[in-house]
């Protein structure tokens, strides 16, 4: 690609290879998600019976979503936009197009406040498997409780208060700021050549580790790998009727392709007008869904089934991703030979999916800087890892108050799944169905059928508008009422909602003042 | 694991390693 003339060298940065840009959307795609989210949806909601709704959602949502995706992108690419701002606007000619493109800047810098934070804790921890900080505490409870004392909620004899989990976060902070100073093909693409092959090389290690386990106590033979996959894939037929489950595996989809992130677009903006999105696009879902069902959902759950039986893993996997990553997991690999290598391994396969995830978070917002302000790459890039590394602090300092769940719901929930609905109603019914597709096929290395045509005019945004209507009956206004949230941490969910106001407010303002460049500098390309 | 869990499993991995080695094939090909 390097030599492709179509690219516009010397006005927008370009991706260095055809295999750069493949494995840098892998690494937006793939994140802590795949190994922690997907295995507990999937043995909640059905086991193997999930499988069918989560592989009709890849087929309506997630495939011809990534395609359009990385279509508005190269096309947004070639009118001088490397953000959604002005890929929207440039898709539709109405004022109101660019404040819906603007959410595609405010959703990752908002997820990406407190999603460094937590890649911080996967580094931690690999240090801590390494030098055996937890060795000795062989219960869920006791790793529990050094999870909290790290976090700084509950201070013990380990860590008096949140400094070395602190000190992580600045070092996690300092390796996303060097990898955005150098740029596209020398900084994100040059991590994602390094982080996803290993990344990939530490999940396949893992996988077979954890399959070796066999009957790790044959005093306990009900407790074994074979009855930990049978957790996660075994069929529960009656579940497909209910459409929570339909509503989870969409979810599913939705997060873990990193739909509706605005990512993708400004990935894709660094491609050649003429360069391919089809085979790059479905060659994305394809790594993804690797990492995802045959990876993640061979390693976190079977393991905790051969070890804790069914009953206590179900518990584990009610009570959230963390406690199985971060307390159930350790545990279990200290009773294996070399447990502190593979827990050590367990934890930077963590770190690698967020750090190729958390650069990419910061991404969309900088392309804007750079783009529509004129502001020097090295300028943006410290502007906007400044704003996040400030904006991380309540994040740090009110763990075990919600404010960091807040963010997640509304940010990287409801708003993904609002900003997805918007995009595909604006290229598909706006912008035009016909002209979207011809920009798909336009450059493609493979021919993508034309059976998604209706499903991305028609499926895609039912299947999305069904689930927001869902979430505002079922979910959204208990949440805004903060039903269920004890009282002393209510001013904490009341400041994470005058954050993400603010956020908000403060990104449309920027957008607003970059159109208003549009015409003149970054936009000369279009013609 | 049941058979039906086995089977659902066997499916899964089938369709992934399929889509991947279809990508992979392309992407050589195009190099």
């Amino acid at each position: 690609m390097k030599d492709d003339p179509a690219i516009p060298t010397g006005s927008r940065q370009t991706w260095g290879t055809r295999w750069g840009v493949v494995l840098a959307l892998a690494g937006n795609a793939i994140g802590l998600g795949n190994f922690l989210r997907f295995p507990r949806q999937a043995a909640e909601n059905g086991g193997g019976a999930f499988m069918i709704p989560y592989f009709v959602a890849l087929l309506v949502i997630g495939l011809p979503m990534m395609w359009m995706e990385c279509a508005i992108g190269r096309f947004g690419g070639k009118h001088g936009h490397g953000h959604t701002a002005g890929m929207i606007a440039s898709l539709w000619n109405h004022p109101a197009a660019k404040y819906v493109g603007a959410l595609g800047v405010f959703l990752p810098f908002t997820i990406a406040t407190y999603y460094i934070y937590i890649t911080s804790w996967c580094l931690a921890f690999s240090v801590f498997s390494l030098l055996g900080t937890y060795q000795g505490l062989e219960s869920r409870q006791q790793m529990g409780a050094f999870l909290n004392a790290f976090q700084g909620v509950t201070p013990d004899g380990h860590f008096g208060s949140v400094l070395t989990a602190y000190g992580f976060y600045v070092v996690t902070m300092a390796m996303t700021v060097a990898v955005l100073l150098g740029g596209v093909a020398k900084g994100i693409e040059r991590l994602a050549k390094a982080a996803i092959p290993t990344l990939f090389l530490i999940g396949a290690f893992l996988a077979v580790r954890v399959l070796m386990f066999g009957t790790p106590d044959s005093a306990l033979p009900d407790r074994n790998v074979w009855a930990g996959l049978g957790f996660v894939w075994n069929p529960r037929f009656d579940a497909l009727a209910d459409p929570q489950v339909w509503v989870a595996a969409a979810g599913q989809i939705f997060f873990t392709l990193s739909i509706g992130w605005g990512i993708v677009h400004t990935y894709a903006s660094y491609l050649g007008e003429n360069d391919d999105v089809a085979l790059t696009g479905a060659a994305t879902v394809g790594l993804n869904e690797f990492a995802e069902v045959i990876l993640g959902g061979t390693i976190a759950l079977t393991a905790a089934v051969a070890f804790f039986g069914v009953d206590a893993t179900r518990e584990i996997a009610e009570s959230g991703s963390f406690d199985l990553g971060f307390q159930a997991l350790p545990v279990i690999f200290q009773r294996t030979a070399g447990g502190g290598l593979v827990g050590c391994l367990w934890f930077l396969l963590l770190f690698f999916a967020g750090l190729t995830s958390a650069v990419a978070m910061a991404q969309p917002l900088i392309a804007l800087l750079e783009e529509s302000w004129n502001v020097p790459n090295r300028r943006a890039v410290l502007l906007v890892c400044g704003a996040l590394f400030a904006l991380t602090h309540p994040v740090i300092l009110l763990k075990g108050h919600g404010y960091l769940d807040e963010l997640d719901y509304w940010a990287g929930e409801v708003g993904l799944v609002v900003f997805g609905f918007l995009e595909v109603v604006i290229f598909a019914w706006i912008f035009g169905i016909e002209r979207g597709w011809q920009q798909i096929e336009h450059g493609a290395a493979i021919r993508p059928s034309r059976v998604f045509m209706p499903i991305l005019e028609y499926a895609t945004p039912l299947f999305l508008g069904g689930i927001l209507l869902l979430w505002l009956w079922h979910e959204v206004p208990a949440k805004l009422a903060m039903k269920d949230v004890p009282a002393q941490d209510r001013a904490a969910l009341i400041g994470a909602r005058i954050v993400m106001v603010a956020l908000l407010a403060a990104t449309f303002q920027i957008v607003r003042k970059a159109s208003q460049n549009w015409g003149k500098g970054a936009s000369r390309f279009v013609k | 694991m049941t058979t039906a869990g086995s089977i659902f499993m066997a499916v899964s991995w089938g369709a992934i390693f399929g889509l991947n080695i279809y990508c992979l094939w392309h992407l050589f090909r195009s190099e």
